[in-house]
């Protein structure tokens, strides 16, 4: 069979693969090196970090729904300063493409963030989470005002020197008038889609089943909703998208490649498969094969060409 | 289930299990699956044969894909997390004890001899065994499952260990394995709700009245202090509320005690920040720990046990 070329370029980032992993499922990128190596991977996320450290909701934080997962984490992370101290030293010598995921509660937030890093810190790119549903006031409120986000990722671009990625919230009713005011406000990428706010309630207790009430959903279930968006942002808007939500099989992958994005990213996934980013690049390299097709970049947006 | 396509998937999947020598996601093949005891109890016994024995230690845990094989399917979509009960090196095998509690459980009790369970573990970190001296194991219920592994290895050590087991009511302990413990020959103090086996209460109870006995009615003294730090450990596992009570009397006597936590989990390995314990460190801040990656035992006397953080 014919090799297939899976070099992908994004945001100024050249990487081996278009597939990468979400910010907040794969940890600071050593949790899942007995599963899958790094060196096989396009890129990483990070955990999304905020400039003081973050003990996040209470637990329950998880609940399971039908193929799908609501969680409410609430953005516990160790903060800029220990993030920098700690995990930045080990992230540098990572055999892969790292991405990380900055949020904030104000626009000074962000900004003290994009100031501290640089791409002489060894990242590839900074995604701004400006769509968090967890935390009460969190990114949200950038992600829901196309005026907010445009504002932030501005500030953010004109901070700091690396690639400005955009991970947008689903919870819009305007998804297009969300990318294009983060395209207005500088970005390089978009990222999307992040969790879809749902609740459960147990119904033995008679109270919510999460300890935050309201929890972000993702996984399979969310999967049609972010196929949906990707479609009409890549339609309507400029820039290179990481699309996300629900991937765990090659299908998953190709669908989005299809519907106009660049890059895949795998979430909850790793969850179900350790091994989904390895299962789905062998897949997405058959699928080329018997589509005659030398490299992945041919699928993006196909499916909008037919 | 005779889909070749589905073969095909296997056959990589198994060539780059055997690639990686610290492979941590393996395929265990159904041996034994089996009630335990009587059906109504609902309890299931799975011996999965499979690499993973080599490196497991007693309370450490697997993340079990529950699927029904012949359809695929991501509904349930999480892994469950199963506590290894029995560790046997000689045959590369591990048991599984479980109660069916939900769909999830209720899926995996019907995984057939032959079949294959994709499971991820080793997961971790197991009890930590004290060098000489006496080992003391306190179930609730079915936190009877991890603590079996952990006997056997402290047994085999030389370890003299004494079991306090509390259960609902003779038909469960029995069930549950009661027949199995009184093998391994070890001092065993019951305790039913109804009375039908052993004392009527609480196990806590028991444990109270072993200490007194062995310490006298004097709390702490110096002696006492030396006395338990050099000879008795507790470990336990069961419902939160007993394990604090257990942690409780325990920190009175000075008796260090490891505590086995459950936590809804999402990734397993400490990378969704799903299943967080709280504890206090020795500055008294409060700080998040992981059931999946830094537990799931964790010492007693750092766990936070009424926080809500
Ligand atoms: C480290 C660890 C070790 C465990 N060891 C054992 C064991 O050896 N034997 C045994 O019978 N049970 C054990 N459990 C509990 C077991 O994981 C749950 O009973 C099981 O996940 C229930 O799944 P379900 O689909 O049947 O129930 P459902 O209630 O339908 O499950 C819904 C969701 O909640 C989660 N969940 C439900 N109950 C628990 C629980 N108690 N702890 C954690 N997650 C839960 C499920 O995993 C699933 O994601 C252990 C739990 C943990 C965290
Ligand atoms: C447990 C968990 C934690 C998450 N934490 C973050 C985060 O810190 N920052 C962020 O931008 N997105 C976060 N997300 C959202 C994911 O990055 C992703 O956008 C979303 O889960 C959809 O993809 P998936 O269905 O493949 O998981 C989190 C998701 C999960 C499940
Ligand atoms: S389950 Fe993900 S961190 Fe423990």
């Amino acid at each position: 069979m014919s090799p297939v070329d899976f070099t992908t370029m994004l945001a100024g980032m050249t990487l081996r693969n278009p597939v990468l992993t979400c910010s907040g499922t794969y940890g600071f990128g050593e949790e899942y090196v007995n599963y899958c190596p790094l060196e096989a991977l396009g890129g990483i996320t990070l955990k999304g970090i905020t400039p003081l450290p973050r003990l996040g909701n209470s637990v329950p934080r998880l609940a399971e729904t039908p193929s799908g997962l609501l969680n409410a984490v609430g953005l516990e992370n160790p903060g800029l300063e220990e993030f920098l101290r700690s995990y930045l030293p080990k992230v540098r010598k990572m055999p892969t493409e790292v991405i990380a995921n900055i949020s904030g509660f104000s626009l000074e937030d962000y900004v003290q963030m994009a100031n501290a890093l640089q791409s002489d810190s060894g990242l590839a790119a900074l995604e701004v989470n400006i769509s968090c549903p967890n935390v009460k006031h969190g990114g949200m409120h950038f992600g829901t005002d196309p005026c907010s986000a445009e504002e932030v990722i501005a500030a953010v671009k004109a901070t700091t020197d690396l690639p400005i990625i955009a991970k947008l919230s689903p919870n819009v009713t305007d998804i297009v008038g969300m990318a294009r005011a983060a395209q207005r406000g500088g970005a390089d990428a978009l990222s999307l889609i992040n969790t879809l706010l749902g609740m459960r309630i147990d119904i033995d207790q008679q109270r919510p089943l999460l300890a935050n009430t309201f929890g972000g959903l993702s996984g399979p279930a969310i999967r049609p909703v972010a196929v949906r968006m990707v479609w009409q942002v890549a339609d309507a808007v400029d820039l290179p998208i990481i699309g996300m939500g629900g991937i765990t099989t090659w299908q998953d992958a190709v669908e989005f490649l299809l519907a106009g994005a660049t890059a895949i990213s795998i979430g909850t996934g790793n969850f179900v498969n350790p091994q989904a980013p390895l299962d789905i690049l062998e897949g997405l390299k058959s699928y080329c094969q018997k589509h005659g097709r030398s490299t992945v970049r041919d699928l993006v947006g196909l499916a909008h060409k037919a | 289930m005779n889909c070749p396509y589905n073969a095909c998937i296997r056959e990589t999947h198994e060539l780059r299990i055997r690639e990686g020598d610290g492979e941590m996601l393996t395929e265990g093949l159904v041996v034994v699956h089996e009630y335990l005891g009587e059906a109504e109890q609902r309890l299931r016994r799975l011996v999965l044969r499979g690499p993973i024995a080599k490196t497991a230690k007693a309370g450490q845990f697997v993340a079990v894909q529950v699927q029904d094989s012949s359809i695929s399917s991501f509904d349930p979509l999480l892994r469950r997390p199963i506590s290894l009960a029995e560790i046997s090196l000689d045959e590369d095998e591990i048991t599984l004890l479980y109660r069916i509690q939900g769909r999830g459980t209720e899926i995996l009790a019907r995984a057939r001899c032959g079949e294959r369970l994709s499971i991820m573990g080793p997961l971790g970190q197991g009890f930590s065994m004290p060098e000489a001296g006496e080992l003391w194991l306190v179930a609730g219920g079915i936190g009877i499952f991890p603590l079996y592994a952990l006997a056997q290895s402290a047994l085999a050590q030389g370890l003299t260990v004494r079991l306090f087991w509390g259960g609902e009511n003779q038909s469960f302990l029995v069930s549950a394995g009661l027949k199995a413990w009184q093998a391994l020959g070890l001092p065993i103090h019951l305790s039913t709700l109804d009375g039908s086996l052993g004392d009527i209460g609480l196990v806590t109870e028991q444990l109270q009245g072993r200490l007194l006995q062995t310490f006298g009615q004097t709390k702490l003294t110096d002696q006492a202090h030396q006395l338990s730090l050099n000879q008795i450990m507790v470990a336990t596992c069961g419902p939160k509320r007993m394990m604090q009570a257990v942690t409780e009397l325990c920190m009175n006597f000075a008796v260090p005690v490891q505590v086995s936590m459950e936590e809804r989990m999402g990734c397993a390995v400490g990378a969704c920040l799903g299943c967080v314990c709280t504890l206090i460190n020795k500055e008294g801040t409060l700080i998040h720990k992981k059931v999946c990656q830094d537990g799931p035992v964790f010492r007693g006397e750092e766990v936070v046990w009424d926080e809500s953080c």
